[in-house]
């Protein structure tokens, strides 16, 4: 077997507000495999955004180990970290994060772009991701131009377009009411079942229930880590 | 090579996204361009104007004769062309001197300049007489176009004629041939045997606007202001047979002038004698100082342009953290964030480059044909101006270009 996917030992990121440190993650020692899905819940607050963040190389850790893929992420330069966010992660936003003025279409073809791919391949894949969303009749809209939910099937699109081995969500349903959250948690558990690891901050515990693993913050430690013992599947959307 | 073929495309999409940036705030590149556009525009006419100075003078030197010298008896004014106050004393028998004793001289053209009236009926004319003998066509380059030039018997019998400039031509006589007509010089009557071939104009100065009469016939009839002797004149023009003789001539002048005249050691000699190519050279300069300062003033309004694309870019750098953050989550490297912003200010740059430049160049020709002046735009001065402005760009995009390229992912991306 190879490494974990992600593994991290006594994870730490301070804050100096107003010369007063703050604790945001405190200590966190964790391991997630290929192909895990995970929810992780927690209080406002409780550092659930700050972890994700340094495990997607977004933030840089104060102190602790993080292994992405094996690896250690503290002997890499930001090209390193740039390239590891563009080929092994894919991030989908509360905020769905679309560029504005930009249709669907090239928006998805972003990540390609910094793959250093040409313009007729990133335009296919990117067009197959967004069929594979059921978004094949939407390519050239603009943001503006879609649905709360379409946005972040879009999104979806764009943090797939590079095959990447995990997709980091933080909140991905903090915008969209009930059914279309629903919807979205259907899409992750085909993917997931397709093989990709998920990692879902969520604030609904309904929602976390469509994980396989359920981890709890609270004060930047984790509280409580187990499966989900009556999993709920999503008729696939 | 696929390396090479990459990094071209990479640039394409640069270029791409800078496109679509500017695109969806036109209004405001446009303004930003704008200022990049005076710019480029004020350097290239400054340059083109002063390139025209530059070969209006060269023209006129050469409408003077080459291997010429002129002696004036006026103390060396230092630099410049010879100023004709403080007159003193030279005469027609110093310049047979000269051609007599100087080597290299192949003919001396004494003249007598004064300022006269021509009436023809209904029509006058002030302009400037020049009282020569036939050796100012041969040294000065001077012939008719139409008639013909003085002669030796012109000059020996202080006949009344005149050779006539084109532009005094068309004052008196408009569109009629004058060769044949009678002209009223200062009232003393006057036929016209020729028309001077005409020389254009250089930096306001029409060569086509003056007469020429017997050095006889001026002295005799046209002078106003008094000579010291009969046998005075203004100005010698010398001419020499190669410019090595004109070298070793113009010292010999000097010296020869120093004793007929019996100026003692250590005096400042009374006569200047300047070559046409000494002349050339001092105008030259003149001229040169007079482009630098052009082109530096111009240079200016560029750099203004220069600052305004960097003000620009900070607020579109400062806007768009959110983006910079959100690419960089993507996966664009630094390198990639810097490229885009680089290149979105050298688009802008260019683009402003490249409208300055027409309108520049239509400008040139306008004044060209307005002004009779030449402002000639070349090749050099075109590739200059584009290769100058993408500098502008890079140079003043590069702050905020390198600023968008250190910031942290998650703030960039935590910004509002
Ligand atoms: N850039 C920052 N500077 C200072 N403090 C920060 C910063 N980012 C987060 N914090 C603090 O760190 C703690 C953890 O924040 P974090 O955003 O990780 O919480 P969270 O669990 O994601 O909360 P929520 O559920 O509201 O999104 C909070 O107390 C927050 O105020
Ligand atoms: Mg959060």
């Amino acid at each position: 077997m190879t490494a974990p996917l992600l593994e991290t030992h006594d994870l730490v990121k301070d804050y100096v507000i107003g010369g007063e440190v703050l604790h945001a993650v405190n200590g966190v020692s964790l391991t997630i495999k290929r192909g895990e899905f995970v929810a992780i819940m927690g209080a406002s607050g409780s550092g659930k955004s700050t972890f994700m963040n340094m495990i997607g190389c977004l933030d840089i850790p104060t102190s602790g180990t993080l292994l992405l893929d094996g690896i250690d992420t503290k002997t890499l330069d930001s090209d390193a970290l740039a390239e590891i966010r563009n080929r092994k992660i894919g991030f989908v936003f509360q905020q769905f994060n679309l560029l504005a003025r930009t249709s669907a279409l090239d928006n998805v073809a972003v990540p390609l772009i910094y793959a250093g791919l040409g313009y007729t391949e990133r335009r296919e894949r990117a067009q197959a991701k967004l069929e594979a969303m059921g978004l094949g009749n939407r390519l050239q809209n603009t943001p503006a131009k879609l649905s709360g939910g379409q946005q972040q099937r879009v999104a979806i699109a764009r943090a797939l377009v590079t095959d990447p081995l995990m997709l980091l969500a933080d909140e991905p349903t903090g915008a969209l009411d009930t059914q279309t959250s629903l919807d979205i948690m259907g899409i992750f558990q085909k993917l997931n079942d397709e093989g990709i690891t998920l990692i879902v901050v969520t604030h609904e515990p309904d929602i976390a229930e469509y994980a396989e693993r359920r981890i709890v913050f609270r004060d930047g430690r984790i509280i409580e880590d187990a499966a989900v013992k009556s999993r709920r599947r999503a008729v696939a959307g | 090579m696929s390396k090479l073929l990459n990094s071209i495309a990479g640039w394409g999409v640069n270029i791409a996204i800078a496109m679509t940036a500017l695109r969806t705030n036109l209004m405001r590149s446009i303004l930003t361009t704008l200022g990049v556009m005076i710019g480029v525009f004020s350097v290239i006419l400054a340059v083109a104007v002063g390139n025209g100075a530059q070969v209006s003078v060269t023209q006129q030197i050469a409408t003077l004769g080459s291997n010429m010298a002129i002696v004036v008896p006026q103390p060396d004014s230092g630099s410049g062309p010879p100023r004709s106050t403080d007159r003193g004393r030279l005469t027609e028998r110093d310049g047979r001197a000269i051609l007599r004793q100087v080597s290299g001289v192949s003919a001396v053209a004494p003249q007598i300049r004064s300022s006269v009236q021509l009436v023809t009926p209904g029509r006058s004319a002030t302009t400037q007489a020049t009282g020569a003998t036939p050796e100012y066509g041969i040294v000065s380059n001077v012939a008719a176009s139409e008639g013909r030039f003085l002669t030796d018997g012109d000059v020996g019998a202080a006949a009344r004629v005149v050779v006539i400039g084109q532009t005094v031509a068309d004052k008196l006589f408009a569109d009629a041939n004058p060769v044949g007509e009678t002209v009223r010089i200062n009232r003393v009557p006057f036929k016209v045997i020729g028309l001077l071939e005409s020389k254009g104009s250089n930096l306001g100065n029409d060569n086509d606007d003056q007469i020429v009469v017997p050095i006889t016939t001026l002295r005799q009839r046209l002078q106003t202001t008094a000579m010291q002797g009969p046998d005075d004149v203004t100005l010698l023009f010398v001419g020499f047979e190669d410019e090595d003789s004109l070298l070793t001539g113009q010292r010999e002048i000097k010296r020869m002038l120093r004793d007929r005249y019996r100026v003692p050691k250590g005096r400042i000699s009374p006569f200047t004698v300047r070559t046409t190519t000494e002349i050339a050279e001092t105008t030259g300069q003149v001229t040169q100082i007079f482009q630098a300062v052009l082109v530096a003033i111009a240079s200016i309004s560029l750099l203004v342009g220069g600052i305004g694309i960097m003000n620009i870019m900070l607020v579109s750098v400062t806007e768009r953290t959110r983006e910079i953050g959100l690419r960089m989550a993507l996966g664009a490297k630094r390198s990639d964030i810097r490229n885009q912003f680089l290149v979105e200010a050298a688009v802008l740059c260019v683009i402003g480059g490249a409208i300055g430049l027409t309108l520049a160049i239509l400008a040139a020709a306008i004044f060209q044909q307005v002004a009779d002046f030449p402002a000639p735009v070349g090749l050099d001065t075109a590739l200059m101006s584009v290769a100058f402005s993408a500098i502008i760009g890079i140079v003043f995009g590069g702050y905020p270009a390198i600023r968008a390229s250190r910031l942290s992912p998650i703030e960039a991306l935590r910004s509002e």
